[in-house]
């Protein structure tokens, strides 16, 4: 996933910073129950994905198909089995309500935004940078930190003896067998190697991570220095300027009659 | 015996949590694919996103472990670019307390179906709490919101109670637990024997 193309501003805000400031804006996005808020927050946010994440437009687009998914089934069953009183559809057990068709497709608004955000975050952010400034800014304790970032490392060793797996099936001939129940059979196969083969791993590393100190508490030095910058005035800044005009759009320019999507 | 969690734990507890962040990486699209079906069909895999808690108490056996082990799966798949953003990260929290308050209330000394299946329970509890303010399932007529709970305890149930038992039934004939495990009162008999 990080391939940054061209860093941007976004990417040189503090990690812990940006981190911090997300899972705000999250309870911030519980609190909104108008639809009319919502759309506007939900554009804003997405600028940041399209000019500040520094990858082509192609990527983009390619991630933007699975959030469109999740807005689309997000909204369904609330639009098809919402409560309400207006009724705009009927039919067997669905009951399609003015109220639930606003409340799906503010709900459909808030899971895009939410996918936004996170996105924005993680192709913006190098996960290195992110263990070191929650290191330095938050004071996560280091044997939390260096055990992630290793854990990190060891993705792509998973992968490998995936692929092992998967080839070491194919030679004994599982992969020519039709059906649902082979390839159950071939799932089957995979969890307890997998997980054992990465606890003998994991085991070996932490105790040569050990041997070297990591699970002491006093006081370490890094190789990274993360501070603050000005960048960080910026972001800071941007969220708070979307959010008082998300709410300045509301009450200029509604979109819709509603107010409150809450039943 | 040091207090908390040593580095050994952490970093194995680390690692099957970011083993079960990619599976769920992979969870959320077959998740999204099933849902619109409807009737909540969804809701019967749902417990896959409780499992890591259950899974990783019962490999290391001490406290804290599954708090740790829920979060950095979601942290995992967080940093992977999950469908569900930051919202998985809340909901790891959240899920993964709830699961450690059942098995700290067990005392950490029970490891069978029961416990578990109860721990995710719990865990399942947490995430409908969030549910009900972020996703307003309040507002879904009585009928639907009853299937809704009932297909996640179901299967929450199937995943974080029986899959896991088997799991790690498996993983112990492999003899892998031995080396995460802190040693017993059996192990000590057996060397003064």
């Amino acid at each position: 996933m990080n391939t940054p193309i061209k860093e941007s501003w976004l990417h040189k805000v503090n990690p812990a910073l940006k981190l911090l400031i997300l899972a705000i804006l999250f309870v911030f996005a519980v609190t909104i129950h108008q639809l009319n808020v919502m759309i506007p927050f939900t554009l804003t946010v997405s600028i940041l994905f399209f000019l500040c994440t520094g990858q082509p437009y192609r990527n983009l687009f390619l991630i933007l198909i699975p959030f469109f998914l999740v807005f689309f089934s997000t909204s369904l069953s609330m639009i098809l089995f919402g409560k309400g009183d207006t009724t705009l559809f009927k039919w067997g057990i669905i009951h399609v309500t003015e109220e639930s068709l606003y409340r799906g497709v503010h709900l459909g608004f808030r899971a895009l935004v939410f996918a936004l955000m996170g996105i924005t975050f993680v192709l913006t952010t190098k996960p290195v940078k992110l263990f070191y400034s929650l290191m330095q800014q938050l004071k996560l304790q280091p044997k939390y930190a260096y055990s992630f970032m290793a854990a990190i490392r060891l993705i792509p060793i998973m992968f490998e003896e995936f692929k092992t797996i998967r080839d070491a099936q194919k030679v004994r001939g599982l992969h020519s067998e039709k059906g649902v129940w082979s390839k159950l059979k071939r799932i089957k196969a995979l969890p307890i190697p997998l997980l054992s083969q990465s606890i003998r791993r994991a085991f070996r590393i932490a105790v040569a991570m050990e041997a070297k100190r990591f699970n002491s508490l006093q006081e370490r030095t890094f190789y990274y220095q993360v501070g603050f910058s000005t960048y960080d005035l910026l972001f800071i800044s941007y969220i708070v300027s979307s959010i008082g005009l998300s709410y300045w759009l509301a009450s200029e320019f509604p979109l819709f009659p509603v107010t409150d999507v809450r039943y | 015996m040091s207090k908390g969690l040593k580095l050994t734990d952490i970093l194995v507890t680390i690692v099957i949590s970011v083993g079960f962040g990619i599976l769920y990486k992979i969870w959320g699209p077959l998740y999204y694919a099933v849902k619109p079906l409807g009737i909540h069909m969804d809701q019967l895999i749902y417990g896959m996103w409780f499992m890591t808690a259950t899974v990783a108490f019962l490999i290391i056996r001490k406290p804290g472990v599954a708090f740790l082990a829920e979060v950095a799966a979601s942290s995992g798949e967080f940093l992977m670019g999950s469908e569900f953003g930051l919202e998985v990260l809340f909901y790891g929290i959240i899920q993964g307390l709830f699961a450690e308050l059942l098995l700290m209330a067990f005392r950490y000394k029970r490891y069978d179906l029961l416990v578990v299946s109860v721990a995710g329970l719990s865990s399942c509890l947490g995430s409908l709490l969030l549910d009900f303010y972020k996703g307003y399932i309040g507002d879904l007529s009585t009928w639907n919101l009853i299937l809704y709970v009932a297909f996640r305890f179901i299967g929450t149930i199937l995943f974080t109670g029986v899959l896991a038992i088997s799991i790690v039934n498996s993983l112990e004939a492999t003899g892998v637990t031995n080396l995460v495990r802190s040693s017993s009162k059996k192990d000590f008999d057996t060397l003064n024997q």
